[in-house]
Parts: structure tokens; C-alpha cells; sequence
């Protein structure tokens, strides 16, 4: 068996296992835990914005919240003042945060490292002050509520959010589909640019990479995944509330990117899932239960620096390619 | 030099760092089809030199005409764009890169090909490139390994192959063999003066046998001026390039 063999069949189950979760979760009585898978792929794709800076362009960004929130708000408004359907205020919310990511990005990338995460700090919540007192349009900390329009509607059938499976399914379609895409860009000719841009920024200028460009580029596709994160999450929550915006939201997506794994492309979705189910399962009975989250993020840095996908692709390369010819690139997690 | 042109012609470049003169109205046509050096000691302002044509800092004043344009004021990736391409002292390629995905990326990057959702791997033309790039070079055996892994002269053989990506006309090597062992640093000048038959060559180089071997020009600069220039031989019999090196003690 190949490594490549080994992850394509990880993959599978993986895919397997989240399409089975609405009949399987419930089978076990535990109804309650698709909501939560549903909450976690939404989340994931905060936590996949964060590392497609983080561990593909070398951008540590602590403002993502700031396109969530246009995601949310873009659905949200997008129905209330116009009565859009589904789709068109999916789109609405995507394009709303890519935009806003093309307008803040432009000054923001410019700078790097420390700057580069103070600055987009600095613009999450320049807006979310903006949104909380402008409570005539979003209503503020109470947000504003919307009932989702349905998903699709042909002859007497409509497919509609208020059904849990439903709604599950299309959240599941629509993350699959974002993981995909970020996967095909990752691998393609601009992706290497994006690495080449993390691993060392003057030489990539010196072969003739346009390093602004691209990390202008890498900003606005991160937006788009945090404007489709905030989108979904408003239909999952059906409303839009500016405390999402906060850098707290932002931080969060940053420490289940880096314990999932940056730099791969599905350690966002374990980081997410590990810490979501932690969190469901004991900020019950514990209250500071982010103290945990803190060890297991100190601890995760320090024995599996690349996070669980790193870990688990040193693993499967480690047990199969022992004693192969061929150097352990496959520890490097480009994929899985 | 007769009817070869010009390979790069400087007019009174300068720059200034505070109150320090890094490099003072350097005025100098380098000649094409000829290996050209620039010697001279520590901080008489050879890379910040390099660094200006570059365009990885601004020149103060002065003017550089490279194939009947103006460069001057370009960015970087712009300069390589016009057919410049520079090693750096201290080598630097793509790390956490394999070597193959240096050069792809290199290549893909000079073919102006983008693409942002076709795999790279697709990319056949591109790939044999790199893989004849990667030949040229003489890594075929490290392919596969992640340049980070690579000893040092390997990264600057790897940090060549990046450059000539980019089909330059004209190559910037800012100490080729500097670090490098007596076997790599033959097997490097070795190629240098092979790709000095089709690429114009300006070098930077402290390795004073590698340079009389292997330069037909010598630029001396001290201080950030031209202190001298002619052939090698000329070079080495000029009082003030001897008082430059020999009697100021910080040098080697």
C-alpha cells in the first residue's frame, strides 16, 4: 500500500462517515450530536480561512471574525431587506466578506508577521464596534433574526432548513464543496506560488513572484471562506449577530487551525471537531474549561507541531515508507 | 567585447544610507558576452549594488539601461520579468519545499501561468523544464528531498537552477562559491563559465583565485566607487587595487 492509497481510503471514510451521521447519530440516540457535526463543518471553515493565510501564505491573521460577520450579515440583510432565496444570499454573504476582505486586505498585506496580525486585529474590531452601534442595521448584540427561505423548490417539493437532515446535508454539500476547492487551489500553480510566498518572501519576488499580489489574492479567497462560514452560520443559527465579529472568534479559528494542523487541508476540520466536542462535553460540568484547551493547545505544539493531520500523515509515512527509497517528503502535510 | 553590446549599463548610481555613501555615482557599462566581476573589500557596497539593480531597494539617483530600458524604479519581480535574475550571498531557495517544486514553481512563475484549479503535476511542459533544470544543475540524485535538507552547496546549485528558471539574459551571482568546499567550488565554477557562453555574467566574488581564473572584466570597487576596472591580468598590477586589498587590515 501507498501513501497516497492510505489517505484516499482515509478520505473515504471520512466522507462515509459524515454522510452516515444523520441516520447513525440518531440510531444511537444521540439526535442532539447532528446539530453539533453541523456546527463544527460551519466552524471548520473559519478554521480552514485561518490556515489557508496561516499555513499556506505565512500570514497569521487574528480578524477573520470580521468576514464571518459579513457572511452572516450578507445572508441576513440579503433576505430581510430583499427577500432573497437561499442561494443568491449564500452568494450575497461570500461575495460581502470577499469584498470587504479586497478592501481591508489592500492595506493589510502590505505588512507581515506581527503587524500583519495587529492590523488585522485592528480592522475586526474597528468593525465591530461599527456593527454593534449601528444596531438600525444589524441590530447589534441582539443581532437580527430572518426565517431561511428554502433551499430548493420545484413543483410541489421544496427542501427547506427547518429539516434537521436537510439542513445537515446542505451544510455538509457546501463545506465539501469549499474543502474541495481550497484542495484544487492549493495544488495548483498559485498555490505553489502561496508556499513559495510562506517559505521565503524575497526569493519568491526574485523569480518573479508578485509576493503583494498573491498574498492580496490568498487574503480575499480567505475571505471568501469565512464570508461561506458566516453565511452558513447564519442559516444554522437563522440570524446575524455583530458579536461574532469579535477577534475572540478569530482566535479560536487560529488555535483549531494550528491543532489541527497548518498548512494542511483538512487539519482545520479535526482541530474544529476536537475542540467543539471537547467543549460540548465538558464546559457542562466545568466552567473554565478553556483552561484544558489551553494545555491541549500548548501541548499539541509541542510534540505534534504540525497538529493532528501532521502527525497522523508523519504516522501513516512513517509505518509504510520505512525503509523506502524515497526520502519522507509524505511528512510534509500537503494533503490529507 | 567589439560588437557584443552592452549587457547592463550603470550611470551614476547611487545610494545613500543616512549619512553613509553605500554606493557613490557608479557609472560603468558591462559589456555582454563577457564574465564579468566585481571585487573589491567588505562594505565597499558590491550586493547593495546588486540590491539596486535588483530593485530590492531604490537607488537615490542615477540611471540603468538594460536592453534599451530603463529599470531603474522597477520592483523585483518586474526586473525579472525584463530577463534579470540574482543569486544571493546567503543562499535562498524554498525550504520547506521539494527541490522539484522549487523549480516548478520557478518555472510555472516565468511562464506566467496562474491556473488556480489545475493541478500542477498537469502542468507536462513546465515539469520537464524543471526536471532538465534540475539536471543542468546537477541535483537529479535530491529531487525528491525537501531543500531544507540539502547541504550547502547543493542549496546553491538549487538556488542557480531558480534563477536560470526564468530564462535570464543576464545573471547576477552575489558569491557563488562562497562556503563551499574545493570540490563544490570547482564543480560550481565549472558551471558558471558554462553559462557564461549564452548568459551575460556579472559575479560578486571574494575568492580571488576563483575570480582571475574566471573573469574577463574586473570592476573594483572601494568605499562604494569604482575604484578600478579592466582585465584580470590589469587588475592585479593596479597600485590601487593592491593598496585597497593589502593595506587595509580588515581584509582577506
Amino acid at each position: 500500500m501507498t501513501v497516497a492509497r492510505v489517505r484516499a481510503a482515509a478520505l473515504a471514510i471520512l466522507l462515509v462517515a459524515l454522510v452516515a451521521v444523520p441516520w447513525a447519530l440518531p440510531a444511537l440516540g444521540a439526535t442532539f450530536w447532528v446539530n453539533i457535526v453541523a456546527e463544527i463543518l460551519i466552524w471548520s471553515l473559519l478554521a480552514a480561512s485561518a490556515n489557508l493565510l496561516f499555513g499556506f501564505v505565512g500570514l497569521l491573521s487574528f480578524g477573520q471574525a470580521l468576514f464571518f460577520g459579513f457572511g452572516m450579515y450578507g445572508v441576513a440583510l440579503s433576505i430581510e431587506a430583499w427577500g432573497f432565496g437561499f442561494w443568491p444570499a449564500l452568494a450575497t454573504g461570500v461575495l460581502a466578506a470577499s469584498a470587504m476582505a479586497l478592501v481591508t486586505g489592500v492595506m493589510a498585506v502590505r505588512l507581515t508577521w506581527h503587524y500583519f496580525a495587529i492590523i488585522t486585529v485592528v480592522f475586526s474590531l474597528i468593525f465591530y464596534f461599527a456593527a454593534m452601534s449601528m444596531k438600525w442595521l444589524t441590530g447589534g448584540d441582539d443581532g437580527i433574526s430572518f426565517s431561511p427561505p428554502s433551499v430548493f423548490a420545484l413543483g410541489g417539493h421544496t427542501l427547506s432548513l427547518g429539516d434537521a437532515t436537510v439542513q445537515y446535508y446542505v451544510i455538509l454539500a457546501i463545506v465539501s464543496a469549499c474543502f474541495a476547492a481550497t484542495a484544487l487551489v492549493v495544488s495548483s500553480p498559485l498555490g505553489l506560488r502561496f508556499k513559495a510566498v510562506r517559505e521565503n518572501d524575497r526569493r519568491a519576488a526574485l523569480v518573479g513572484i508578485n509576493v503583494y499580489a498573491t498574498r492580496l489574492i490568498a487574503f480575499v479567497l480567505a475571505g471568501a471562506l469565512a464570508g461561506a462560514s458566516g453565511a452558513l452560520f447564519a442559516f444554522f443559527g437563522r440570524y446575524a449577530s455583530a458579536s461574532y465579529m469579535f477577534y475572540h472568534v478569530s482566535g479560536e479559528a487560529v488555535v483549531w487551525a494550528i491543532i489541527g494542523g497548518s498548512g494542511t487541508i483538512l487539519g482545520p476540520l479535526f482541530g474544529t471537531g476536537l475542540l467543539i466536542v471537547f467543549r460540548e462535553l465538558v464546559s457542562t460540568v466545568w466552567e473554565h474549561y478553556l483552561l484544558a484547551v489551553g494545555a491541549i493547545t500548548i501541548l499539541v505544539v509541542m510534540f505534534a507541531p504540525r497538529g493532528l493531520a501532521g502527525a497522523w500523515n508523519g504516522l501513516v509515512a512513517g509505518l509504510l515508507d520505512r525503509g523506502a527509497e524515497e526520502p519522507r517528503r509524505a511528512a510534509i502535510p500537503e494533503e490529507s | 567585447m567589439s560588437d557584443a553590446g552592452v549587457a547592463l549599463s550603470l550611470s551614476g548610481v547611487s545610494k545613500r544610507f543616512g549619512g553613509l555613501v553605500a554606493v557613490d555615482g557608479v557609472t560603468i557599462d558591462f559589456a555582454s558576452r563577457r564574465l564579468n566581476a566585481i571585487i573589491g573589500p567588505n562594505g565597499a557596497g558590491k550586493t547593495t549594488l546588486f540590491n539596486l539593480i535588483s530593485g530590492e531597494i531604490p537607488a537615490d539617483a542615477g540611471r540603468m539601461r538594460f536592453r534599451d530600458s530603463d529599470i531603474l524604479g522597477l520592483a523585483p519581480h518586474e526586473v525579472v520579468r525584463r530577463g534579470i535574475s540574482r543569486t544571493l550571498q546567503i543562499k535562498s531557495v524554498f525550504g520547506g519545499l521539494t527541490v522539484t517544486d522549487n523549480v516548478r514553481c520557478a518555472v510555472l512563475v516565468h511562464e506566467r501561468v496562474m491556473a488556480p484549479l489545475r493541478p500542477v503535476s498537469s502542468f507536462r511542459a513546465a515539469a520537464a523544464r524543471a526536471d532538465a533544470l534540475i539536471d543542468e544543475v546537477g541535483l537529479s540524485a535530491h529531487r525528491h528531498r525537501l531543500a531544507s535538507t540539502l547541504s550547502y552547496g547543493d542549496v546553491a546549485l538549487l538556488e542557480l537552477a531558480l534563477a536560470l528558471a526564468a530564462e535570464p539574459r543576464l545573471l547576477l551571482l552575489d558569491e557563488p562559491v562562497c562556503g563551499m568546499g574545493p570540490q563544490e567550488t570547482e564543480r560550481t565554477v565549472d558551471k558558471i563559465r558554462e553559462i557564461s557562453r549564452r548568459v551575460d555574467v556579472i559575479l560578486i566574488e571574494h575568492d580571488m583565485e576563483v575570480v582571475f581564473d574566471i573573469a574577463d572584466f574586473i570592476m573594483v570597487m572601494a568605499q562604494g566607487a569604482i575604484l578600478a576596472t579592466g582585465a584580470a591580468s590589469e587588475i592585479a598590477a593596479h597600485p590601487k587595487v593592491q593598496e585597497a586589498y593589502l593595506g587595509s587590515p580588515e581584509d582577506d
